[in-house]
């Protein structure tokens, strides 16, 4: 097999050293993104921060007898987080047996103007209502830029049923939000670029 | 490619086509070239969801999250190690082995020749009495 070529090879080998500067490089570049993945998983920033927290830990672990060559780190951490993501949403669909989940807000009337923030918390609030399948393959390709390989891989899925997930999803986000459509309110999502 | 297929691509994967599948980038760049108003008519509507979904709150890394992951390293006793931790713990144990096996040869090779020596030793006095007692038998007659 080829080794896989890694940007973050020689930073894990210095973290795995106990190389302060490397310790702080890597919280710099990583921690963000570990964040980023988990609030858009589990739309709690506490809870973020906790499976943040958490996968950065096993990275400390990890890192002094990482095999370069067989993944990316980016990768494994990202599985790291995604398991820690899907662990607490287990716990969650255990507790919401008893207690249902408040439905998602619809959002503001389509004739109602959107400031900046109220449009993100519309889409975020779209996000969250996706299956946590399609949710995940957009969180994983749109925002964490993933390639669609990685991506599939991550997610133990084909590229084409990846494909598919994101297909569903983009289309269900697009009919939640479609009072935002041109025509509707052109100038919220237009003003975005 | 044909405006179906490139819509379906461009709804799963987006507006923008570097994130698409490298398989199938190179057949919509050519759609694009050819056939620009029905590829903009699918790109478009992708796009528009691209920007919806980058106006999404972005999360944010706050100063105490940053500093406790910065000190949790310090708790997962991350300091200096040797390129081969492993193996290095396999040559010490292998290097004691040897070290043990080294000394119990040592020490049963002093034994066996401690034990021979005293024989030998036994037989060199037991053949100068011997042979003193013949003398003494020869001159006293």
């Amino acid at each position: 097999m080829a080794a896989v070529a890694d940007p973050d090879e020689e930073l894990v080998r210095r973290v795995g050293q106990g190389d302060p500067a490397a310790i702080q490089a890597m919280v710099a570049r990583k921690l963000p993104r570990m964040m980023a993945l988990a609030q858009r998983m589990l739309g709690d920033a506490g809870e973020a921060e906790d499976v943040a927290q958490e996968a950065m830990m096993k990275a400390w672990k990890q890192a002094p007898r990482w095999t370069p060559g067989k993944a990316k780190f980016d990768t494994w951490l990202h599985r790291v987080a995604l398991n820690l993501c899907y662990d607490r949403l287990r716990r969650r669909r255990e507790i919401s047996v008893e207690t249902p989940p408040d439905r998602p807000d619809p959002g503001p009337a389509p004739d109602r103007g959107l400031l900046a923030a109220e449009l993100g918390q519309r889409v975020d609030g779209a996000l969250k209502a996706l299956p946590e399948r399609q949710r995940e393959a957009i969180v994983l390709c749109h925002y964490q830029e993933l390639g669609n390989i990685e991506a599939a891989s991550l997610m133990g899925v084909s590229v084409e049923a990846l494909e598919s997930l994101l297909g569903r999803g983009r289309r269900a986000l697009r009919a939640a939000l479609a009072d935002l459509a041109p025509g509707a309110n052109p100038d919220a999502v237009g003003a975005r670029g | 490619m044909n405006a179906d297929r490139m819509r379906d691509l461009a709804e799963a994967w987006g507006g923008d086509l570097r994130r698409w599948p490298l398989t199938e980038r190179e057949a919509a760049e050519q759609f694009v070239r050819t056939r620009p108003d029905e590829a903009g008519r699918a790109l478009f509507a992708a796009r528009q969801l691209d920007a919806a979904l980058d106006a999404a709150p972005r999360p944010v890394v706050s100063v105490e999250l940053r500093d406790r992951v910065i000190a949790s390293a310090a708790a997962a006793s991350l300091r200096s190690h040797p390129v081969w931790p492993g193996l290095r713990r396999l040559l010490w144990v292998g290097g004691a082995g040897w070290a043990a096996a080294a000394c119990a040869g040592i020490a049963f090779g002093m034994s066996l020749t401690s034990d021979f020596e005293r024989q030998v030793q036994l037989d060199v006095v037991l053949e100068q009495a011997s042979v003193g007692g013949l003398d003494d038998e020869a001159v006293l007659g």
